[in-house]
């Protein structure tokens, strides 16, 4: 049986990769199909954050244990995918807690490079091998007019093209193994994001009350159409609409605080513990509706809740006006 | 041939020269001191949903405190560095009744029981609420590993700041005025 021909080598080498690949591909476990194997599967993928080399699965731990319970509350509500909950893990933890590599970013090199660094010198063993055949090829040592029988170093632009060849199928091979094998976490990127929530566009607008209160309530209206029943978006999109009309017209104005109005008391309906919307309804009502009686109600309400500094700060100078507006009237 | 060997030796120096200063640079980016305030994913972000009760039965909503600066404190009553700290945060509770935007403190209870906790406060003092987290899932949210660890939120709920490890006093006040641009 006679050794390849070195022409025959890049194809070998693809053909070998792609065999490589195939067989990583196969070895992929299916998944899980019980809750319990979801469990325990997601837990091995996951670092016991203050052990050494340990996965939850495997520690005692008690930061360990606190994960498995999330996991396995995650996996009850059956909301997320097995990935989207590492992916939730890592986004609390750092990507210290993934056992398995990362498919994208840096952590992608872990998978990327001994796949290149195998096809790069699978290559250059060829390339040795066929310029070693080349000049241990006999040459005509009784005959000395006569040239040496060694074949010519191939072309230079071949020799471009196995080049190239041999990083784009080091590169490719690199790039899939680490699609199949790495974790691919979603809504992540490279530096790792956490996907918009209702959480940020409320915390958005929070931070734009008083600076842009028109993009403020632009983000509180995005709340509220996915979720209409957001209380703090109606009871702040509300006190907003109150404050943006007091130099308007008496139109505006009274038409901006009946719908100030009915936000906040539907707010206050939706959860009669709020005392953000409780004290800015007082405020309505003592400021543009002159109702001192009803105004008293609601601090009073709101001020039992303990209201946050900002809210108690609004408030505080009122119900001293609203005590002496109750003893004049 | 000694041109092609010279400079294929320029070209390995070259490369472990490149791999050397990666290397370098990548420790350079690693957290090499004790500094106990640290990064975290959740930094600039919305803080986690904190619905509980005090070992009091207290209702909390963390989300309902938006509007304030919250301190959360995670500790449990049997670690060493949560009794080292807990002057510092008597202290900082203290000097906090009366002020004009005051900071809000909570403890949250790590793997630890309503007495221990009492008994814990009745020693040391600090009259804060205590949060019960008993499935961890506060801990887990805020990827809490180790107590003690300090979380600072800011009135838009945002995550702003992490201490691992023992707190102080000083970094509680002067990260804080930071935050709040007063530094």
């Amino acid at each position: 049986m006679s050794a390849p021909s070195p022409r025959r080598w890049p194809v070998l080498l693809a053909a070998a990769t792609a065999a490589l690949l195939l067989g990583v591909v196969a070895v992929r476990d299916t998944g899980p199909l019980t809750q319990q194997e979801r469990i325990e599967s997601i837990s091995r993928r996951v670092a016991c954050p203050t052990c050494q080399g340990e996965s939850i699965a495997a520690s005692r731990a008690t930061a360990a244990e606190a994960i498995r319970a999330e996991i396995a509350r995650q996996v009850a509500t059956g909301q997320r995918t097995d990935d989207e909950i590492i992916g939730f893990i890592e986004s609390r933890f750092g990507a210290s807690v993934l056992l398995l590599p990362r498919s994208t970013g840096l952590d992608s090199l872990v998978w990327i490079l001994p796949v290149a660094v195998l096809v790069v010198a699978a290559a250059a063993l060829a390339a040795a091998l066929a310029r070693w055949r080349r000049t241990a090829l006999p040459v005509a040592e009784d005959d000395p007019g006569v040239e040496s029988a060694a074949p010519p170093r191939p072309p230079v632009a071949r020799r471009l093209a196995v080049a190239v060849a041999t990083v784009a199928l080091a590169a490719g091979g690199g790039w899939f193994v680490a699609a199949q094998s790495g974790q691919r976490l979603p809504g992540q990127s490279a530096t790792g994001g956490i996907e918009e929530s209702t959480a940020t566009l409320l915390s958005q607008a929070r931070s734009l009350n008083f600076s842009d209160p028109k993009a403020s309530v632009d983000l509180y209206g995005r709340v509220l159409e996915v979720d209409p029943d957001n209380v703090e978006a109606l009871t702040y999109r509300a006190w907003i609409l109150v404050l943006a009309a007091r130099e308007a017209s008496d139109e505006v104005k009274l038409a901006a605080f009946a719908a100030a109005d009915g936000q906040l008391r539907r707010a206050i309906e939706l959860d009669p513990g709020y005392p953000d919307a409780r004290c800015f309804l007082g405020v309505l009502l003592f400021r543009y509706a002159g109702d001192a009686r009803a105004a008293k109600e609601q601090l009073d309400t709101c001020a039992s809740m303990d209201p946050p500094a900002v809210v108690q700060g609004i408030v505080e100078g009122l119900r001293g006006e609203v005590e002496a507006a109750l003893e004049e009237g | 041939m000694t041109g092609t060997v010279s400079r294929r030796t320029a070209a390995v120096s070259a490369a472990v020269a490149v791999v050397l200063v990666l290397l370098v640079a990548m420790l350079a980016r690693a957290s090499g001191g004790p500094d106990p305030v640290v990064e975290s994913p959740l930094l600039g972000r919305p803080a986690p949903e904190v619905r509980t009760t005090t070992i009091d039965d207290e209702p909390f909503d963390l989300a309902r405190r938006k509007g304030s600066w919250v301190v959360l404190n995670f500790f449990n009553s049997t670690c060493v560095p949560c009794r080292e700290e807990h002057g510092d945060l008597v202290a900082f509770a203290e000097s906090q009744v009366g002020a004009e935007d005051p900071v809000e403190l909570y403890s949250v209870v790590v793997d630890d029981t309503d007495a221990a906790v009492r008994a814990f406060f009745d020693e040391l003092g600090g009259s804060w609420p205590k949060l019960r987290d008993p499935d961890g899932a506060i801990t887990v949210a805020f990827g809490v590993a180790l107590v003690p660890e300090t979380w600072v939120v800011d009135p838009n709920g945002v995550v702003r700041l992490r201490v691992a490890g023992r707190v102080t006093l000083d970094i509680l006040r002067s990260e804080i005025a930071v935050l709040r641009g007063e530094a």
